[in-house]
């Protein structure tokens, strides 16, 4: 595999990510901006803690700082989660092709064993 | 069939995939599905053929070997946990040669079935390299269209 500047930033997102603490900071930022001290209050950290984190989350491009304000508010950037998603759909798209083919044989087999029901067989029908 | 929700993939940490689908039969079905060597020869393969060869020893320790085609493209790893309906567990060989684990969790929902598949890397790099695995978009549009097509013969 080709290393190249998009797989270094998707690394970034993902090592980001990686954390449960800043992927709910993620989530507190997706209803809207907030500062250091907003984000603080509801997950009882310290400021030099939510601080690292949103070094971490800056840096992978995740979290943007409005500079337009004194408190400094930080805003959620979607771009590198985007990527990720772009990232991971052939995977998803891999196995969902799989399992619309166990879905529509489960339906082939079940289709067969009604069929074997309905003419006189007293078992309880159950693929082979 | 009934349409179900399409597969989802999450990263809940930076060894592990977990890939979670719910299905429209009832777990010990679904269960059989996975360890039963002519059922897995009937769907394993996302082309829509069947395997070529498909060989189960269905017991911890006991090996499995998946055979797309004739060119040897295959499958292979061995069973750690088989607890039918619920859990099934096998490793299988990895990019950095360390192998890496799958762990398939089967619940009842109703007569539906949710699946969790996680499977866990012993590296980063290794999950990487699984992630990377780049699928042919024409099959899966081949296969698209194949899923439709059945939907309306059971119709």
């Amino acid at each position: 595999m080709v290393i190249n500047n998009t797989t270094d930033a998707l690394s970034l997102a993902f090592a980001a990510l990686a954390d449960p603490t800043r992927r709910a900071i993620l989530a507190r930022l997706a209803s809207g901006d907030a500062d250091v001290s907003e984000l603080m209050k509801p997950f009882g950290l310290s400021q030099p803690t939510i601080s690292k984190h949103l070094k971490v989350l800056e840096r992978a491009g995740l979290v943007a700082i409005q500079r337009d304000a004194q408190r400094r508010p930080r805003s959620l950037v979607a771009a590198p989660l985007e990527d990720i998603d772009l990232w991971l759909e052939p995977y998803r798209q891999y196995w969902e092709t799989r399992f619309k083919r166990l879905d529509d044989y489960m339906g082939e087999v079940g289709e067969q064993s009604r069929k074997a029901t309905s003419k006189g067989s007293t078992r309880r029908s159950k693929p082979r | 069939m009934a349409t179900q929700e399409p597969a989802q993939v999450s990263l809940p940490n930076e060894r592990e995939i977990v890939i979670t689908r719910t299905f429209g039969a009832p777990r010990a079905i679904v269960f059989d599905m996975w360890t039963n060597a002519e059922h897995i020869a009937r769907w394993w393969d996302p082309s829509g053929v069947p395997l070529a060869a498909c060989e189960i020893d269905l017991r911890p320790g006991g090996a499995f070997r998946f055979v797309h085609d004739g060119a040897g493209h295959a499958f292979t790893g061995v069973y750690r946990e088989i607890d039918p309906p619920s859990r099934l567990v096998f490793t299988t060989p990895s990019a950095s040669g360390a192998g890496s684990t799958g762990t398939l969790a089967f619940s009842a929902v109703g007569e539906r079935t949710l699946l969790v598949m996680t499977i866990a890397c012993v590296s980063k790099s290794d999950r990487d390299a699984l992630l990377a695995m780049r699928v042919d978009a024409g099959t899966a549009r081949t296969l698209d269209n194949l899923d439709e097509y059945l939907g309306s013969l059971a119709r």
